[in-house]
Parts: structure tokens; C-alpha cells; sequence
């Protein structure tokens, strides 16, 4: 029987978030949003989403008078990435 | 990037892999503190070279006071680097630990090579003992002073251990080359004297930093990695 993938990684830009985010230790919401090729507003709203999870930390400071987002994955937001991509595996070597 | 496109599990795997792609180009070394610590180092150990060549003192200013001075443009380097930084890798991270590790290293060495001489000397006189020394040929006696043996040799042992490990994680060939250079160059202090070992420190801080330092400046101008 299938793992029903979950909902919140199996969105395009919520995967190529938590995507960065696992390889590295922390990102700013800029560098996100050119590696990932989206809008900035579309970008928070899909960050929230994944805060909401708990899958990623976001923290908002100030760096020389310019707003900073910083954005890393928490313990919870690896495991779901990890079970995600064994779901993925499963289905693919089901659909050989 | 469309927000709630679904993906096909194909497409998924696809876009995991293609972003995990794009951070391992994300990350470009400048190379400043490299030189910084190349030129420094490279150049207290050929001063220290000249003055045990051609005999002569700088008074109370010891050369070597220079890379406590350089303290002040490495953090200012740090800080600004940290500034520029949108991302911080996990190798990066482990790197900034070994290079962290290695700075506390060299000063507890600087410590241990300064104090214990003293201490030893003061635990033999609270037990009565004085050392002395006897010079054979003239069969004169005078006081002995303890000192560290080629000292010299454990710092460019600590010296090749994180330019090693930095040239292996990152591949990069310069620091490899470097850090093996680094222990041959041990290898012959062991034999030499101080005068020599300050040379041959020259040459290990040129090898290890200077010219990996310059060659990753160069890249980094280009736009390249290491």
C-alpha cells in the first residue's frame, strides 16, 4: 500500500524550499527566492505555510537598517523530508 | 516558481535534485584571510630568519606581535564576509569550527611555550634542585634555564592540520599541496635550529595560506568556486 505523500512538501515551491533548506544550515529569504526563481510574495506566503508545519524556523531581524529573513529547517521539517522522498521512492520503483 | 503546482513523483525527485544542485555553487571562499595570515606569518618568520642571521633586535617589540595585531583586520574580515553571507552551508560551518579550533590552539601553544619553561624552573627550586649546565670544552658551570625543544615543529604541525582538512573538504588542490608541505617542512624543523625553523616557517605560511589565498582570491574575482 502506498504512503499518501505529504501534502504540504508535494506543492512545487514548498519542495524547493525544504529542498535548499536540507543542504544547507541557514538561508536568507533572498537567497531563497533567486535560487528558486519566485516572487517575494509568494514566497512568504509558502515559507508561512511551512513555519505553520513546523518544518522550518523563520527569524526576522534587521541587518543595517534593511528587514533580514532568515530561514532554517527544523528537526521536524528533515524527518517529513526524509519520509517524503522514501514515499517517492516507493512509488517509483512500484511504477518500473 | 508556481506555489501549489502539484508535481509528479518524477518531477519531484527532479526538483529535490536540481535544488540541492544549486547550493553547492552557492558558496565562494575570497581568500582574504588566507593572505592575510600567508603574508603575516610568512613574513615574522623571515624577519625572524634575519635576525638570527644578521644579528640584530627590534628592542622590546617582538616581531611575532604582529599576528596579535592581525587579529584586528581578521575580524573586521569576519564581520564583513558574515555581512555579504545569504547562506551559511554546513560545510562552511564545520570550517569556520577547524579554523576557530586552530586560532585557540596556537595561543594555548604560545601559552604552554611561555609558561612552562618558568614553572619547571620554579617546581625544581621549591624542591632545592637548581639546574646547571657545563660547557665541556671549557669546564665552566653556569645556570640552566628550561626551555621547549624545537617548538617551532608543534606549530607548523597545528598549521598543516586545517589547511589540510580545508584543502580535502573542499578539493581544493592548492591547500592539499600546501598541507603536505606543511609536514615535510615539520619533518626537517626537527633537525634544524631556530634559526632555520623560522625559514622554514616562512616557507610553510607562503605555501599553506599566501598562494592558495591569492589563487582562491583570483577565483573568487572571477566568480568561480574552489
Amino acid at each position: 500500500m502506498f504512503k499518501e505523500l505529504d501534502p504540504i512538501l508535494h506543492s512545487q515551491l514548498r519542495l524547493a524550499v525544504m529542498s535548499l533548506l536540507i543542504a544547507v544550515k541557514e538561508a536568507e529569504f533572498t537567497f531563497i527566492r533567486e535560487k528558486t526563481n519566485s516572487t517575494a510574495g509568494n514566497l512568504s506566503v509558502q515559507i508561512q505555510k511551512l513555519k505553520d508545519a513546523g518544518y522550518v524556523d523563520v527569524v526576522k531581524q534587521f541587518k543595517d537598517n534593511y528587514p533580514l529573513t532568515t530561514c532554517k529547517i527544523t528537526q521536524k521539517g528533515i524527518t517529513a523530508f526524509e519520509d517524503y522522498v522514501k514515499a517517492l521512492q516507493v512509488y517509483l520503483q512500484a511504477g518500473k | 516558481m508556481a506555489e501549489d503546482k502539484k508535481l509528479s513523483e518524477e518531477e519531484s525527485l527532479q526538483l529535490i535534485t536540481e535544488m540541492i544542485h544549486k547550493v553547492k555553487g552557492s558558496f565562494h571562499e575570497s581568500g582574504t584571510s588566507a593572505i592575510l595570515w600567508g603574508s603575516v606569518i610568512g613574513f615574522c618568520g623571515l624577519f625572524s630568519f634575519a635576525q638570527a642571521q644578521f644579528n640584530f633586535t627590534t628592542g622590546w617589540f617582538d616581531i611575532w606581535l604582529l599576528t596579535l595585531i592581525a587579529i584586528v583586520p581578521q575580524i573586521i574580515i569576519s564581520i564583513r564576509e558574515s555581512r555579504k553571507r545569504k547562506v551559511l552551508t554546513y560545510e562552511e560551518n564545520a570550517m569556520n569550527a577547524i579554523w576557530m579550533i586552530f586560532g585557540i590552539s596556537i595561543f594555548a601553544v604560545a601559552f604552554y611555550n611561555n609558561v612552562v619553561p618558568a614553572v619547571t624552573e620554579n617546581i625544581f627550586a621549591n624542591d632545592g634542585i637548581e639546574l646547571l649546565q657545563k660547557n665541556k670544552a671549557t669546564g665552566v658551570v653556569t645556570a640552566f634555564h628550561p626551555f621547549i625543544f624545537s617548538v617551532s615543529s608543534v606549530y607548523l604541525i597545528l598549521y598543516a592540520i586545517p589547511t589540510l582538512a580545508t584543502g580535502l573538504v573542499r578539493k581544493f588542490k592548492p591547500m592539499i599541496i600546501g598541507g603536505f608541505l606543511c609536514y615535510l617542512v615539520f619533518i626537517i624543523s626537527c633537525f634544524t635550529t631556530y634559526k632555520y625553523d623560522m625559514l622554514l616557517h616562512s616557507f610553510a605560511a607562503i605555501s599553506n595560506w599566501l598562494i592558495p589565498g591569492l589563487i582562491l582570491r583570483n577565483k573568487f574575482l572571477k566568480g568561480e568556486g574552489c
